[in-house]
């Protein structure tokens, strides 16, 4: 497989990064295992994702579709071999081709090196800019071929969307008006993919979990019946679940604080 | 920090989340304004369940952010419904439905949700006088509940049901189990009653447009015709009617319903510290870079085009401007430079367009602004050669109104400013000499017109449509009955004023007044040095001047100065395109062989150039070929009196032989002269067309041999289009020598005429 990445591509990268640990945060202390560390470093390169995918207009579910994509490779690969950033764009521009939200390499490519290179003028068309654009497109047939082109994924963005109107029925108007569970839920959906949750939790179960703890976060009273709302809205889950759910996201949110 | 939610959390979570929030917001300082208010209450978890401390943590740490004001998206949004038929998402039932929630629990719940506004559907189930009831079974809008088993009945009194026009009592078009769609009105909630209305204002506005009434069953909303099929089948659970409803299909149902739900995904909320969106720089976007970078990119693009410029290689200089802007588009260096590329090849216009841009989205380059004056200055230059003084000016003050210091344009200016004057002196003093002239010319003038109005008076004919015309423009009367004489004493003269601004004006419109100054200010010539009658001979000078206006066009300046002899030769064009058809037709119709259209016969006929020089028919139906032909192309000369003209012939055509006759007399007293300026203006006109100068004088020949025919109609014809231009502008200046002296030698012919007539 690292055949496959030239040795310019990946030079190219590695001069895009810039001096190592810049932008990868404090330097991994000793203490660290190196799962803890590529943990970390998967979280970092996940927020790198998000980032570029707010400059670049993307919407939540391209960038869902990135990350996920990000994860799946790197639970095949290891990541002292492919360098991660390089793969985060290939996956960006694969995922914005798979969600039907083309984007240009030129502007992944300017993003990416202003992320690196804060307040710096933008590429010229020269010979650095065109060995990222190969390297970019080169490591995109890379995750490709490491996916077996399995690149479409369900996510829970749509279930939870209609989850959300269905539960809003059922909760008074003006209460509903009043309390920001829509944009909760939603900054919750999105955050959880820093990390393998995503991959690891069916897409219903995810949005369940997020829809519930939203609704917590503001102690929204749902009516009850002889069954559970969350029962309701997808049989197979249990409380349980939920709960393992909800702490692998707010896990999530204590990594935040070591990871930047 | 929204106070109120705090509360409602708290008292959800209990004291625990509020020792949490205390600790985790102790740097708040929201929190710490509020922190008072929200420790006088001790909270009680609620639902006995478990202690969450990780959640309770959380909520904590992220308080500052969930309980922000500005974390709310947006105002509450209006419930739009869907359109029906359509499924943007999965419409599902109601939850309550899946939930099993008790029916006690459904009905509190209903009545304490409902509200005025909503759309509710039922059944009627009595009528009464006072209005009827309805047990609902479904809700149609604003609400989504299961209430079919709650078995409510709802009032729909009488006054609240619309009448139906032709019937007496409106409660008569409803029957019993109608299904009726209706709005809330009011609710007492105490009580449990609600009351429906009928009337659209029951609704509020963003339900307005749905329609209330009787109700088929095909259009049960979609929810509840899903919500009867669960309840019929337990198999269905809500899993399995969401995956299979259309709307789950359907890929961008993710970015309808967030749209629905009033949620950004271009700035999409986050609880992570590092995402908050006040960390988001514009200049990070891809688009900001895009473009600096497409602006940087052009520039080197640029300056190579430059430096092949400066070698000139023009063709890779244009070829590379070409270039930097098709990578930015609107790019100032690129345009300027182009433009200039263009000035020096010699495409003004292109350059000034490409100045103009860059001005627009530069507007204190300094460099486009310096080339632009030059190249309007230049610009200028050209037009003046071209005779377009006026344009020329423009673009001139154009030019120092963006740079003043300019001196290359305000020299032009001062020198084109010189020049129009100068022009306009000229046309003032050639002006002057016409009007001399044609003082002179009046009193053979009016010789002719007396001699014609003895003839005249032998024709008595109704009057022609031209003649209603000519007496439609002018003030004087519209019958014709009157003598031509009198129609060209008193209403010749308006008559011709108002033919002249007819035709001036309307190019195809009989009656348009004329707004032009040109008209205007011919017709005051008209009035000043034209104090003769306007049946005279000398009327048509007016005419002619009149006539003439049209092809000047917006360059002549000295109009009001102009005599109408200038104003002839332009007339003359039209005026002989003119008149040719409809003299000829005239012509085949008026066999004259009255001595007075001797007169008018000389000056007119010839004006057309007829080749033929005999005095006989034959000649006379040579010439009025020939004149057909002449009329038609020199229709085809002038443009702006071509469709005037065309009418004119057309009308002419229409008129009655008869009273055509009439009207030609009349025409052809006031296109006597006219018609020896149709000579002077074939000259001038129809200079390819069949050898005008010749034809002048051939005419003047054959003036004197024909008397009787068209060429009265066609000087008709001319006089009433000379009556229409005015005279032209300066341009005319040469001619008018030359059409005085036509005017002496056609008057001196026509005199020898009259002795000669007698004995034909």
């Amino acid at each position: 497989m690292a055949r496959f990445i030239t040795p310019g591509s990946m030079g190219a990268v590695s001069r895009l990064d810039g001096a190592p640990g810049g932008k990868r945060g404090a330097p991994a202390l000793d203490t660290d295992t190196d799962s803890t560390r590529e943990i970390k470093t998967h979280f970092r390169v996940c927020r790198f994702i998000m980032e570029t995918g707010v400059k670049l207009g993307m919407r939540s579910v391209p960038v869902a579709t990135a990350c996920v994509l990000y994860h799946r490779f790197f639970q095949c690969v290891s990541v002292t071999v492919y360098e991660p950033y390089l793969v985060a764009m290939s996956c960006i521009y694969l995922a914005g081709k798979v969600e039907e939200q083309h984007l240009r390499t030129r502007d992944i490519i300017n993003v990416c090196h202003r992320y690196f290179h804060s307040s710096s003028e933008p590429l010229n068309c020269d010979g650095e800019f065109w060995d990222l654009r190969d390297s970019v497109v080169q490591c995109e047939l890379l995750v490709l071929r490491q996916l077996n082109f399995h690149v479409s994924f369900q996510h829970p963005h749509k279930y939870l969307l209609h989850y959300l109107l269905s539960v809003k029925s059922l909760v008074n108007r003006h209460a509903w008006s009043r309390t920001p569970v829509a944009e909760t839920t939603w900054a919750l959906l999105r955050d959880c993919y820093h990390g393998t949750m995503c991959v690891r939790h069916a897409p219903q179960h995810i949005a369940i979990a997020t829809l519930y703890l939203a609704l917590l976060s503001y102690g929204v009273e749902v009516p009850v019946g002889e069954r559970e709302w969350w029962q309701v809205l997808c049989e197979d889950i249990t409380k349980e679940h939920i709960d393992a759910i909800i702490s692998d996201l707010l896990h999530l949110y204590d990594m935040e604080a070591k990871c930047t | 920090m929204d106070r109120d939610l705090l509360r409602q959390t708290l008292s959800h979570h209990g004291q625990s989340l509020f020792t949490h929030l205390k600790c985790e917001q102790s740097e708040n300082p929201d929190f710490k304004a509020i922190e008072p208010d929200l420790s006088k209450a001790s909270y009680q978890r609620k639902y006995g369940g478990e202690d969450n401390a990780l959640v309770e943590q959380f909520i904590a740490r992220k308080a500052d952010i969930l309980f922000a004001p500005s974390w709310k998206s947006s105002a509450l949004l209006e419930d739009v419904l869907e359109e029906e038929g359509e499924e943007p998402y999965a419409i599902m039932p109601p939850l309550e439905q899946f939930m099993e929630v008790s029916f006690e629990e459904r009905r509190n719940l209903l009545y304490r949700d409902i509200e005025r506004g909503d759309i509710v559907i039922g059944r009627i189930n009595s009528i009464r006088d006072f209005g009827f009831f309805v047990t609902l079974i479904c809700m149609g809008g604003g609400l989504e509940r299961d209430i079919e088993d709650l078995e409510l009945t709802a009032l729909c009194p009488l006054r609240d049901v619309p009448s139906n026009g032709n019937h007496d009592d409106p409660l008569s078009y409803y029957q019993l189990n109608d299904l009726i769609r209706a709005g809330v009105k009011d609710i007492d909630r105490y009580h449990e009653k609600i009351t429906i209305s009928l009337q659209p204002s029951s609704l509020g506005p963003n339900l307005m447009n749905l329609k209330l009434g009787v109700f088929s069953r095909d259009d049960l909303p979609l929810q509840y015709s899903r919500s009867v099929r669960v309840a019929n089948d337990n198999t269905e659970t809500y899993e399995r009617v969401l995956e299979g409803s259309l709307g789950y299909s359907n890929p961008s149902n993710v970015e309808y319903l967030l749209g629905k739900i009033g949620v950004s995904d271009t700035q999409p909320p986050s609880l992570m510290r590092g995402l908050q969106s006040k960390h988001f720089l514009e200049e990070d976007f891809a688009t900001t870079i895009r473009k600096k970078q497409s602006a940087s990119w052009a520039l080197k693009c640029v300056r190579v085009g430059v430096d092949h410029f400066k070698s000139g290689r023009h063709v890779e200089a244009m070829n590379e401007y070409n270039k930097a802007l098709e990578i930015d588009t609107n790019n100032v260096e690129a345009l300027v430079a182009r433009g200039a590329l263009y000035a020096n090849k010699g495409s003004l216009l292109k350059a000034i367009t490409d100045f103009e841009l860059a001005l627009e989205s530069c507007p204190t380059h300094r460099n486009a602004k310096k080339y632009l004056c030059q190249t309007l200055v230049e610009r200028g230059g050209q037009l003046e050669e071209e005779e377009k003084l006026v344009t020329a000016e423009g673009l001139y003050r154009k030019a120092l109104a963006l740079d003043d210091s300019f001196q290359g344009a305000k020299e032009a200016l001062k020198k084109i400013e010189l020049l129009i004057q100068k022009s306009l002196k000229l046309r003032e003093e050639a002006a002057a000499k016409e009007a001399e002239k044609a003082k002179n010319v009046e009193t053979s003038a009016e010789k002719l017109r007396k001699i014609l109005k003895e003839e005249k008076r032998y024709i008595h004919t109704n009057p022609s449509e031209r003649m209603k015309r000519k007496q439609r423009r002018s003030s004087s009367s519209s019958s014709s009955s009157s003598s031509s004489s009198d129609r060209s004493s008193s209403g010749r003269r308006k008559s011709k004023k108002k033919k002249r601004k007819h035709r001036r004006s309307s190019r195809g419109k009989k009656h348009q007044q004329v707004s032009s100054r040109d008209n205007r200010s011919v017709a005051d010539d008209e009035e000043e040095w034209y104090p003769a009658p306007p049946n005279t001979s000398a009327s048509f000078l007016d005419q002619k001047s009149s006539v003439v206006r049209p092809f000047e066009g917006p360059e002549r300046t000295e109009e009001g100065s102009q005599p109408p002899s200038k104003g002839r030769s332009h007339s003359y064009h039209s005026l002989s395109s003119v008149s040719d058809a409809p003299d000829n037709s005239r012509f085949e119709d008026d066999p004259f062989d009255a001595s007075p259209q001797r007169a008018e016969g000389s000056k007119g006929k010839g004006v057309r150039g007829d080749k033929t020089s005999d005095g006989d028919v034959k000649d006379r139906e040579g010439s009025r070929g020939q004149r057909k032909r002449q009329g038609q192309e020199d229709q085809s000369g002038p443009q702006d009196v071509p469709s005037s003209l065309e009418k004119v012939k057309h009308r002419r055509m229409s008129s009655s032989s008869a009273g055509s006759e009439h009207s030609r007399k009349s025409d052809q007293y006031t296109n006597d002269l006219p018609s020896q300026s149709h000579i002077s203006t074939y000259r001038r006109s129809d200079s390819g067309k069949y050898g005008s100068t010749e034809r002048g004088d051939k005419k003047e020949q054959e003036r004197g041999t024909r008397r009787s025919d068209g060429g009265d109609y066609r000087s008709s014809t001319d006089a009433t289009r000379n009556g229409k231009g005015s005279s032209a502008g300066g341009s005319q200046k040469k001619e008018l020598p030359t059409n005085l002296l036509d005017l002496f030698s056609q008057i001196a012919q026509f005199e020898k005429e009259k002795c000669v007539k007698p004995k034909k």
